[in-house]
Formats: structure tokens, sequence, C-alpha cells
């Protein structure tokens, strides 16, 4: 809004930036610049190399990629991964803005309701990870309860059976990351114009057009945070695979991270590590990129 | 954004030059502790009294054990830090390969020091092994267990023990079984017990899945012998030759004998339907005597996995646990010291009676008439046996480990796809031995 009255200003204003401030602006660049960009960096150089983290890294070009390629554990992580950024994303972005509408309007325990959605984002990953692996137990609660209600042929070796496995910490997952989301969105919905939706109302619009056509474009600054936080944390999703399978039974629930950690840290082929690293970067770039020139597009 | 600009339109407030100051005496500070952190951090830890004992225990009761013994150390003073099993193996490189390593660091004897002695990360502890050095009186298989390479000692000893069929004595007795001493008794036992709705054994693979390995040690050891066994983990003999592919149809014919929730439990979790008889034996390291209730430890019996194949020698496993110390440390006569310590007969004495653990002296000092049956007839295990190898792992490496758990964890749960399984073992197996 304020972007065309402002750019002439701006550009007058740089040369009068005081030094204090350039200070401000360099010191933590220089510090990022170090700690962060400068090994980010150095995991590029580091794919293409075989090191085992001890004698001299010894370059190999691409071969990395070509046996990553090649590389049934990869390819599983690989998919997984790709399940996973849909499922995760898909439900917990779902999930939460049913949450957020149904939460929004006034009522007996709103708040309460809000608190306890949003609670276990307040636990750590880890600490999710091995509460759900007492839950998936052979003989927990959720094989106990279906064995209550006479579903005896629905239990499962949640965790140990592979068909089963990834969905069970999927769940696991959104159960947590959904209350955030949920909170994502009530901002959005607070700093929406309910006037608007009253006239959409007098005008005859059904509830669900003034959800669409009214309230959704209303919401698209938030959509853009949820989306970019959603893509990022299905993509670095760790702790809660590490603490329920390991990427077990034999590797089925694998992710890029888990396989990546793996390969780094138990096995000490750091090389190769990296590569999947450099992978990772790849995928979250190109889908953060894709959907910000999408968005542009359609502001245009 | 208006906000931004009119930072730059007016004079800064005092407020904010004071804010502004204290940042940049903050940055300064942080520079400065970076500074101290890189220069300081060796001549910190060089003041010579100190020293640190990484170690990997993690039942509680060996835990409180090792704690007494270092609390009476009478040399430097220590600092323990016990670290989760498998988080201590993921960082164990990078322990080693600090500039500021600890000095003293539990683990494994065998291939596993020895390849990190060939990156030259480990103290040479030969002094120890000489003269009267608290280690000179050890077998010669442990002398060979921790020598390097290059014939330098790198490795200090302290406990080992063994690995076979446990079972509880008063369970066997209610089901009127008996322990067997061929292996179609042990077929017939399972399938009797399997008969009467008990679960003949029971396994822990899901957060441990090297437990798998336990019974394709030693079916491996039964069918092809401990030299086949040990040539096979050094990559001599592929993972799809028709003699491994022996073994796995050996594997196969128990499959349908082992608790149902196997892949589901951790190697503890495992002991807990033994302990309620629902289950009835558990091939594993005499380490799960402190899975069980204290009032049922005395209740604990074993043998061994019956012959197979009887023109091969009989072999056990008995791996063999101790500390090594890093080269990169500062204080390396004081690591040797904390070694002597931790080795010497009574230090074995007290931990051994105090762990609960069925723990097995390396000193052959240690006066074992005091320990309990169990560990006696360990003991005799051991002596009669022909050969002794360690376990999966400790005879290869982690990283063949991970792709033995990979192979064996899937062929447990398809055990029909078992050609190809062997197959892709062999082609990961391939991959870790180049790399």
């Amino acid at each position: 809004m304020s972007a065309q009255t402002s750019a002439p200003r701006r550009r007058s204003g740089l040369a009068r930036v005081p030094l204090l401030v350039w200070v401000f602006l360099l010191v933590p660049f220089a510090i990022e610049l170090f700690w962060v960009f400068w090994p980010a960096a150095n995991s590029f150089s580091l794919s293409l190399t075989r090191w085992d983290g001890i004698t001299p890294a010894e370059p190999i070009g691409l071969q990395n990629f070509r046996d990553l390629a090649a590389d049934p554990i990869f390819l599983t992580a690989l998919r997984n991964n790709v399940i996973w950024v849909f499922g995760f994303g898909g439900l917990s972005v779902v999930g939460g803005l049913v949450l957020a509408v149904t939460l929004n309007k006034p009522g007996p325990l709103v708040g309460l309701y809000r608190s306890a959605i949003y609670l276990p984002m307040v636990v750590s990953l880890a600490v999710s990870g091995l509460f759900w692996r007492v839950m998936y137990a052979p003989d927990g609660p959720i094989n106990g309860t279906l064995g209550l209600l006479g579903l005896e042929s629905l239990e499962r070796q949640w965790l140990a059976d592979p068909a089963v496995a990834l969905g069970a910490v999927l769940i696991a997952a959104v159960w947590r990351q959904v209350g955030y989301i949920m909170v994502l969105y009530l901002a959005g919905l607070k700093g929406t114009d309910p006037t608007l939706e009253e006239a959409a109302a007098v005008d005859g619009a059904s509830a669900w057009q003034r959800f669409w056509r009214i309230v959704m474009p209303q919401l698209r600054g938030v959509n853009t945070v949820v989306f970019a936080v959603t893509v990022i944390d299905s993509l670095r999703t760790f702790d809660i695979v590490w603490a329920m399978t390991r990427g077990g039974p034999y590797n089925e629930t694998q992710l890029l991270s888990t396989y990546m950690f793996q390969q780094a840290f138990t096995t000490g082929n750091l090389g190769y590590a990296s590569a999947i690293a450099v992978v990772i970067f790849a995928l979250a770039i190109g889908f953060i990129i894709t959907y910000l020139a999408r968005q542009a597009r359609t502001e245009d | 954004m208006s906000k931004r600009t009119t930072i730059s339109e007016r004079a800064l407030t005092r407020r904010e030059l004071i804010a502004g100051g204290m940042t940049l005496g903050a940055a300064s500070l942080l520079a400065a502790c970076v500074g101290t952190t890189t220069g300081g951090g060796g001549g910190g830890a060089a003041t010579t009294g100190a020293v640190t004992l990484q170690n990997s225990v993690q039942d509680a009761e060996p835990k409180a054990a090792l704690e007494a013994l270092v609390k009476a150390y009478q040399g430097d003073e220590v600092t323990l830090n016990s670290v989760a099993t498998e988080q201590f193996r993921a960082q164990l490189t990078n322990y080693l390969r600090s500039g500021d390593a600890p000095e003293v660091l539990s683990w494994y004897a065998g291939s596993v020091a020895r390849s990190y002695a060939d990156e030259g990360l480990l103290l040479d502890v030969s002094p120890l092994w000489q003269g009267d050095g608290v280690c000179a009186g050890y077998s010669d298989a442990l002398r060979g267990l921790s020598t390097d390479a290059a014939g330098k000692q790198i490795f200090v000893p302290t406990s080992y023990y063994w690995w076979s069929v446990f079972y509880k004595k008063s369970a066997f007795e209610k089901w009127g079984v008996e322990a067997p001493t061929s292996w179609d008794e042990f077929h017939a036992l399972c399938e009797n017990l399997s008969g009467q709705g008990i679960a003949p054994l029971t396994n822990g693979l899901s957060s441990t899945p090297w437990m798998a390995s336990g019974w394709f040690d030693y079916l491996n050891l039964r069918v092809n012998g401990a030299q086949y066994h040990r040539e096979l983990l050094a990559g001599e003999h592929a993972f799809n030759d028709p003699e491994v592919v022996a073994v796995m149809e050996e594997y196969k014919r128990l499959i349908p004998y082992f608790d149902k929730n196997a892949a589901s439990y951790t190697a503890q979790d495992a002991a807990t339907p033994v302990a309620q008889d629902k289950s009835a034996m558990y091939l594993v390291g005499a380490f799960v005597t402190s899975y069980f209730p204290e009032d049922q430890r005395d209740d604990l019996d074993f043998f061994s996995v019956p012959v197979i194949n009887d023109s091969v020698p009989i072999a056990e496993e008995a791996p063999t646990d101790g500390y090594f110390a890093a080269a990169n440390s500062d204080n390396h006569q004081g690591a040797l010291d904390l070694l002597s310590y931790l080795a010497s007969t009574q230090s074995q004495q007290q931990y051994i009676e105090q762990s609960g653990s069925a723990n097995l002296p390396t000193s052959p000092d240690v006066d074992t008439s005091g320990l309990s049956p169990l560990v006696q007839k360990g003991i005799e295990l051991l002596n009669n046996t022909e050969e002794i190898t360690q376990f999966f792992n400790r005879d290869s490496s982690d990283a063949l480990q991970a792709t033995a758990d990979t192979a064996l964890t899937k062929f447990l749960a398809v055990p029909d796809s078992m050609k190809s399984i062997l197959d892709e073992w062999q082609t990961a197996a391939e991959g870790v031995f180049a790399s």
C-alpha cells in the first residue's frame, strides 16, 4: 500500500542512514554469514566429496548424486517425504483452519478448547514422540480401545507394520502441528473485516460462499505464512520420526532428514549425507519459489 | 514500513543510543567469548588434575555402580558424562575427533576400537599391558582383542558377558519342559510351548533392530562356524552365498515361534513377556538379568544354542566392554591413571557386585567364588567353548550393522522375499566395504 509513496523517500534515505544503523545491520550479518551461510555453503562442496569426518575429504564429483539415484533407501525416503509434505501439510492446514473457524465464534469454554488444542505445541517433538510410542504400543491404549470396542481386527503393530507406520507417525505430528496452524489462522481471522461478511449475508450469500469468497481472500497473507511454515516444517521433520521409529521398520518410515542423520552420524558418510542435505535444500527452495512466484502472479 | 523510515529521519533519541551502545557492547563481548573458547578451550582443560569419563552406561544399576567407583577414585577430579548408548554411538567419532576430547571413553573391544586406532584417534595404552601394568595378567584372547594393527594395545577391557538362550526355571517347571540339548529337541520344545499357547521365543526389534543379529550370528556360528562368520563379516564372502541362505533357512523355521509383538518391543521390553510367563526364551546377552525384577533374577537360567552342524567347532558370543583413551585429550597421564584404576581387580570386583548385571571380570585375580551361580555358569560356558566371537557390530562395524538391521528385520517381516533381501544386503554391504 505505502510502497509507492515511500519508494523515492527510501532511496534518498539510504544515504542518510546513520552509521550506527549500518553497524547494527552489518554485525549480525557478519555473524550470520560466518555461523550460518558459510557452514551451509560448505555442505554444498562436501556433497561432492567422500568424507568420513576424519581423514581428508576426497573429491568424487557428482558420484554421490548418482549413488543417491540408485539407492533404494533414498528413494523410499524421498517418496515418504512427498507423502509427508502433502499428508502433514494438508491435514494440519485443513485441520487448523477448520478449528480456527469453529473456535473463532464466541461460545462457552472456547478459550479452554483453544488452549487445549494448542497445548501439544508446548511439548517438544521428542517428548510427543515418546508419548505416542506409548499410545501405539502393542498393548497400549489405542489397541486396548479397539479391543474394547470389539474392533480387534483393526489392532496393529502400529509402529512396526510398514503398511501403517508412516501414517501412525504422521498422525502424531499433525496432532502437534494443528494447534499451531489454528493459532495462525485465528490471528488472521481477527484481522478480517466482519462488516464485509455481514454485507454478503444481507445480499443472500450462503455460509459456504461467504467463507470462500469473502473470508478466504482476506486470509491471503496468513496463507503465505502458513504455506511457508508448513513446507519448511515438513521438510525438516526429524525428531518425531527419530523418537518414534528411527526410520524403521527396515527404513520404511525413513524421511530425507532421518536418512541424512543416519548417514552422517551413524555410518559416518558425511559427503553422502551432505548430498542428501542439498536435495532437501533444493526441494524446500523449489516449493517456496514456485509458491511465491504464483502468489506474485495472482497479485499482479 | 512507515516506522522504519522515521528512524532515519530524526535524530537518535537518548534511549536508542544507549540501547545501541549496549548491543555493540554485547557484540564485542560475544566476540571476546568466541575468542576465549577457541583459544582457551585447550588451555582451560590442559590444567592437569581433571579427566572426563564419557560413557554409554544406560541401565540404572550398572550406572550407579560406575558412579560409585568414580566417586571413590583418589586421583584427578573426574567428570562423568553418561550418554544414552545410541546417542553415544552416533557421537563417538565426534568425541574422538574434537580438539578437546574426553580423556577416557567407554566402548567395545575388537574391530570397532581397531578402526578408530587406525585413524590415529586412540591413545597407546601399552604401558598398562606391560610389566606390572594392570592388564599384564589378562588372557591372550583379551590382549588380542585390545591390540591394533600396529601391535599396540589401545583398549582396556574391564568386563565381558556371554550370549545364550535365557529362560525362567520356574516357568519351565510349570510348563513341564526342560532345556534342550539338541537342535531337534529345541524345535520340539518350541512346538510344545506353542501348543500350550506360549510364545516360545521373544525378541525386541523396534528401536533396537540389532537384536535381530543375535540369532543370525548364532545360526551362522552353528551352521558355518566361527571362521566363516568372521570372514563373512570382513567382506570375504557374500551375504547371498548358499552358506548364508542355509543360515536364513534355519532362521525362517524359527519365525513362527517368535512373540507376535517382537517387532514393536525394544530389547528391554522383550524381557517383560518372559517375566510374565507369556513368553519362554530369549536369546540375549547376560545384561538381560538387570531387565528382570529383582526377585526373579535367581530364577533365571540359560542354555547355549544347541549344535546344528557338529562338524564346526562350538563357538559362543562374548562381547567385551571396557575403555579406551582419546589421543586428542590434554591429560594423557590422567587418562592412564584412571584406566588403571577402573581395570584394577578391586574396581572390577566392586563393579560386578554392584551392577546387578551378569558381567564377567577380565582380571584373572577377581575372586569369582562369591558371584551368583548364573555368572559361575557363564564363566564355565566361555571356558569350555572352542571359539569366541563378540557380536555382529563388534566383529565388523556399525555401518555394516546398519545393513544387517535393515536386511534381517525385513526378512523377519517378509521371509518369503529372502532371496531378494539377501541380494540387497550384499549390495549394501559392498557399499560399506567400498567406502
